[in-house]
């Protein structure tokens, strides 16, 4: 924004945030990515109704939550558009390290108790 | 329980509560472009910090969902091994039917109403995107769309909240208490940490909306948009986890 | 936790205009010019809240040091009834507990707080108030835990307070309640606090300051205030499950109702292993600053200290396990922990080899600094060698929850941490108070506590070993445990008296300096290296007159030694000649506040309310959400303020943001 300020003081080895807004999805990828999530959603509560246990059941389900989740933070929360600005990929960054920390800690204990190893 | 989890929450939520009530802030608003102020890493310092406490909170859900899983499993465990304590705990002397039920799969899945729930998570995902439609429109100078946008949020996570409410009680009438099971302790306080959580956002969005009628939130302030939508997503893809992890896999 | 600011805009703001001073909700105005104790509450300078971390972390020594020297006075002899079982129990935990959540946590966070700035070269941190609130908060909920005392007594579960013994049923008592709502309090410091820190470092750095030429306390404080980001949030939800558990009935740890209570374990010790090396990593990086200065060589090895610090922080994420070798996990678990254990010994034995070859052909200069940073070089790696023991299970199965382990982590907690923190005292006391402490008195602190801690931790690997168990509140003289107890016990008072040494020593040396006239100490007395010195001694409340910029590693040392035509390293400057004159004129710092200090005083009054009777939880929220806004109505930033700011260039606005 402030690139379009008179005023704005540009510093050489600054580089300014100000440009974060200029390369967000438009309204039409923000639609598309709804319907995406929702289609994704009724996919998901269908499979959970089908005649299937086990490996069959849970895995597809589990790869449809993850892509939700992709798209959402990927696309709703920025990081995708972000990443390309420079530096954007730590805002990924801090949040990438929290979900594997979070996702190989917590399986690790899951593992722990589920089978007693 | 709703009403404990909330207190506790403030922990958390408390100060990202406080996020945009800053906002309600004095500061005259006639100059629209600010300047942004030098940063090593040329990001803003809001966002960084956001994404950093979001970062510490999956950590904090992690261990809530993980919790729940363990629980559900030595629950189930115990009630079809016949634990008395187990099954009186879970039927309260009254709703036998749904404990022979969840005996007979061996599954806690009998309690649920996939139905209702896949209509609650519909919502909150419509939510989302008119959260990102109401950045959109801050950004672009929309101020009314703004506003509508930011209403309809608010309004689609109210009713999100009052299909919580719904859920609770209708599990509390078929015999799921809190203090009664392992598995009402677990359900309960997951789903009623993210409820708080909601609930911390509508009070955000509630700002948001004030300052928007009183033209206070315009162009300059679209970060402060921004950030409630991080956090709002956030919530989201949360629920995204629960529906999955809770609701659906058996 | 983001506290958005709108920054304020110094170029768009018409000349001169009076912005409109906020009165937040009429309760309070802007404290301006505040002195004294007003001063101190209000403020948001992060060299005054690393100051009063400091202190309130030296208060919590005393008082988490008499409780150990009772345990030692019960053990000293065989059958002693001096402490009762119930008030033994609750002197362990409470000592525990203060020392390592109220002690060595806070101390790394004052260090970090008034260095962290000052090595990046900023002006403050990212967010001045939260780092006010985190302090307060802190302190809110250390001083609530230890009115324990007073309100039905401490807890008594041991400073890991394992489930069930946890649970109503076996602790009715509000003890357990105090520690778990207390540190949850203080939990909610150490997490504003990390996201704080983590944005100063990623994003005020000077212009220059690449990750590479980040001096390695800055570095080692980076990897710590991520350990707390993501660690405290497991505590607390363990927290969390316990109080509900307690207050409401729940069933997490209720084992009548099928649950688990290995889950608290496994929760404790994923927040509980990186715990301990946030407590140690500040330490480390301490001596890192410390021993190249006095051996006056460049730090061996740079950017493997730096990359050894981030293998341990991941590391420390994947050895919570071998806390519970004797818990009955499987024998694939035990075995995998085991392997991660002793690889994480790796990293730690690269830093110690680093610093050995520091000082190796160094003109060392054995000051009480760098004696105390020598301490902890010898003492840490006695207790990481026997921290490698447990790491074999089989081992580790006859020495849990025996003497050994107590001696262990005094070792690398006591004669680690503690030793770094002292000698970062003796090192940046010039610094920040415009004295040095002195040295005779100092070097007698050094080693009446080398031989105190020695001859007080030392016989407890042989106890342990023995097969003396800790946290039992006597034994037999029957045992054999006799004799070395009353070495331990011997020793504990030496080093009682040597730990409190430091503070005659600041009056002592404080009392000297005021007789000579307060002579200037000068920026830099140690000749060192890192940005800090650049700048005059004490540290002017605007930090830099302007931000440096920066070239090199050690970049101050560069401007005060460079290669002559010969290859020959020449002094070219005195440390005096280049730093900066504190001129402050200019400069516009952010503006003082009551609201962190409200914010934080709401919490304790939310927690007596989920102990004692929820009614009172009810005004703790009503303070909570008027502090909330009433902050928020507040500007971070005082434009009113006298400081004038039509000339200073833009990057010299600090800490606009909160």
């Amino acid at each position: 924004m402030s690139t379009t300020t008179p005023q704005a003081v540009v510093d050489d080895h600054a580089p300014s945030h100000a440009d974060d807004h200029e390369h967000h999805p438009t309204v039409i990828t923000y639609w598309l990515t709804f319907v995406a999530l929702v289609i994704l959603t009724a996919v998901e509560v269908l499979w959970s109704y089908l005649p299937l246990d086990g490996v069959a059941l849970v895995v597809p389900l589990l790869v449809m939550m993850v892509v939700k989740f992709a798209i959402v933070g990927g696309v709703f929360m920025h990081l995708q558009t972000d990443f390309k600005i420079l530096n954007g990929y730590w805002f990924t960054l801090a949040f990438g390290i929290a979900i594997a920390l979070a996702v190989a800690v917590y399986i690790t204990v899951y593992a722990t108790f589920k089978f007693q190893i | 329980m709703a009403e404990t989890t909330a207190t506790e929450d403030l922990d958390h939520e408390g100060a990202a509560a406080a996020e945009f009530a800053d906002q309600l802030n004095d500061t005259p608003s006639d100059f629209v472009h600010h300047e942004e102020h030098y940063t090593s890493l040329g990001l803003s310092n809001m966002k960084l910090a956001m994404w950093l406490f979001l970062g510490s909170e999956v950590l904090l859900f992690g261990a809530l969902i993980s919790t729940y899983l363990l629980s559900k499993t030595r629950f189930i465990t115990e009630l079809v091994a016949g634990n008395p304590y187990v099954i009186e705990g879970i039927s309260n002397g009254e709703n036998g039917a749904l404990v022979n039920e969840m005996i007979a799969e061996a599954s806690v899945e009998p309690l649920f109403d996939i139905p209702f729930t896949s209509l609650s998570s519909f919502i909150l995902l419509m939510s989302s995107l008119s959260m990102v439609l109401a950045h959109k429109s801050v950004t672009e100078g929309n101020y009314k769309n703004l506003r509508i946008w930011l209403s309809t949020t608010m309004l689609l996570g109210a009713t999100f909240m009052a299909g919580q409410v719904y859920e609770f009680t209708t599990f509390y009438r078929e015999g799921l208490t809190y203090d009664g099971s392992l598995l009402g302790t677990a359900f309960y306080t997951l789903t009623g940490f993210h409820g708080a959580h909601v609930t911390g956002g509508l009070i955000m969005l509630g700002s948001l909306i004030y300052l928007s009628f009183k033209n206070k939130m315009q162009m300059d302030r679209a970060e402060t948009v921004e950030l409630v939508g991080l956090y709002w997503h956030f919530v989201d893809i949360v629920w995204v986890l629960i529906f999955t992890i809770v609701y659906l896999i058996p | 936790m983001a506290i958005i600011e709108q920054e304020p805009s110094i170029a768009a703001l018409p000349s001169g205009a009076a912005r409109t001073a906020a009165k937040p909700l009429g309760a309070f105005s802007r404290p301006r010019n505040p002195v004294g104790l007003k001063n101190w509450l209000t403020t948001v300078d992060h060299k005054k809240i690393g100051i009063m971390y400091g202190t309130a972390s030296l208060f919590f020594l005393l008082w988490g040091g008499i409780p150990a020297l009772l345990l030692r006075l019960q053990l000293a002899r065989p059958n002693q009834g001096l402490l009762s079982g119930a008030a033994y129990n609750q002197i362990f935990t409470m000592h525990g507990t203060v020392m390592i959540f109220l002690v060595v946590m806070p101390m790394g966070a004052a260090f970090a707080n008034y260095l962290l700035p000052l090595q990046v070269g900023a002006r403050d941190v990212a967010f001045p108030r939260i780092n006010a609130f985190s302090f307060w908060v802190f302190l809110a909920g250390g001083i609530m835990l230890n009115t324990s005392w007073f309100l039905g007594g401490g807890a008594n579960g041991g400073w890991f307070n394992y489930a069930p013994n946890n649970g109503i049923t076996y602790n009715p008592g509000v003890g357990i309640d105090f520690w778990n709502v207390g540190l949850l309090i203080a939990g909610i410091g150490s997490l504003t606090g990390a996201v704080n820190l983590i944005t100063t470092v990623l994003n005020m750095r000077a212009p220059g300051m690449s990750w590479m030429r980040m001096p390695i306390f800055t570095w080692m404080t980076l990897v710590t205030q991520f350990l707390l980001l993501f660690a405290i949030p497991v505590l607390t939800v363990a927290q969390l499950l316990l109080l509900f558990d307690r207050r409401f009935d729940g069933n997490f740890f209720n084992v009548d109702q099928g649950s688990d209570p290995l889950l608290w374990q496994h929760l404790f010790w994923i927040f509980g292993h990186p715990e301990v090396y946030l407590m140690i990593l500040p330490a480390f990086g301490i001596v890192s600053e410390v021993i190249p200065v006095f051996a006056r060589k460049p730090i061996f090895g740079y950017p493997f200290m730096v990359f050894s610090g981030i293998a341990i922080g991941f590391m420390g994420w994947g050895v919570w396990a071998h806390h519970m070798f004797v818990s009955g996990i499987g024998p694939l678990s035990v075995t995998a922990f085991a392997v991660a254990t002793m690889f994480i010994a790796v990293p730690t034995g690269v830093k110690v080899l680093n610093w050995l070859a520091t000082l190796w052909g160094g003109k060392l200069i054995l000051n009480t600094a760098m004696l105390f940073s020598i301490g902890l070089v010898t003492q840490f790696t006695l207790g990481g060698l026997s921290g490698v023991s447990h790491a074999v299970a089989s081992a580790d199965t006859q020495q849990t929850d025996t003497y050994y382990i107590v001696a262990h982590f005094h070792y690398v907690l006591f004669g680690g941490a503690l030793f770094g923190f002292y000698s970062g005292l003796y090192f940046w006391f010039p610094k920040a108070f415009g004295y040095k402490l002195n040295e005779k008195i100092g070097k007698w602190n050094f080693w009446s506590m080398v031989v105190g801690f020695n001859l007080t931790f030392g016989p407890m690997h042989i106890l342990g070993l023995q097969g003396m168990p800790r946290r039992m509140q006597t034994y037999d003289a029957s045992q054999g445990f006799n004799t070395w107890n009353m070495v331990a016990t011997i020793g504990s008072f030496i080093l009682g008296v040597a730990t409190l040494s430091i503070l005659y020593n600041a009056l002592v040396s404080y009392r000297a300096w005021r007789r000579a006239g307060r002579p200037d100490v000068g920026p830099d007395p140690w000749d060192a290296r890192s940005l800090e010195w650049s700048i005059q001694s004490p540290t002017p409340e605007h930090n830099f007159d302007v931000s440096p910029t920066v070239t090199d590693l050690d970049d101050f040392w560069h401007h005060k030694y460079q290669e002559d035509d010969n290859g020959v390293l020449r002094r070219i400057a005195t440390g005096k000649e280049v730093a900066q004159p504190g001129n402050g004129e200019g400069v516009h710092l952010p503006a003082p506040s009551y609201w962190p200090l409200v914010l934080a005083l709401s919490f304790p009054l939310i927690g007596y309310g989920l102990i004692f009777s929820l009614w009172l939880c009810i005004p703790g929220v009503v303070l909570l959400i008027t502090a909330l806004y009433g902050w928020s109505l507040e500007p971070a930033d005082d434009l009113d303020d006298d400081h004038g700011h039509g000339d200073h260039h833009e990057r010299e606005l600090v800490g606009a943001n909160g």
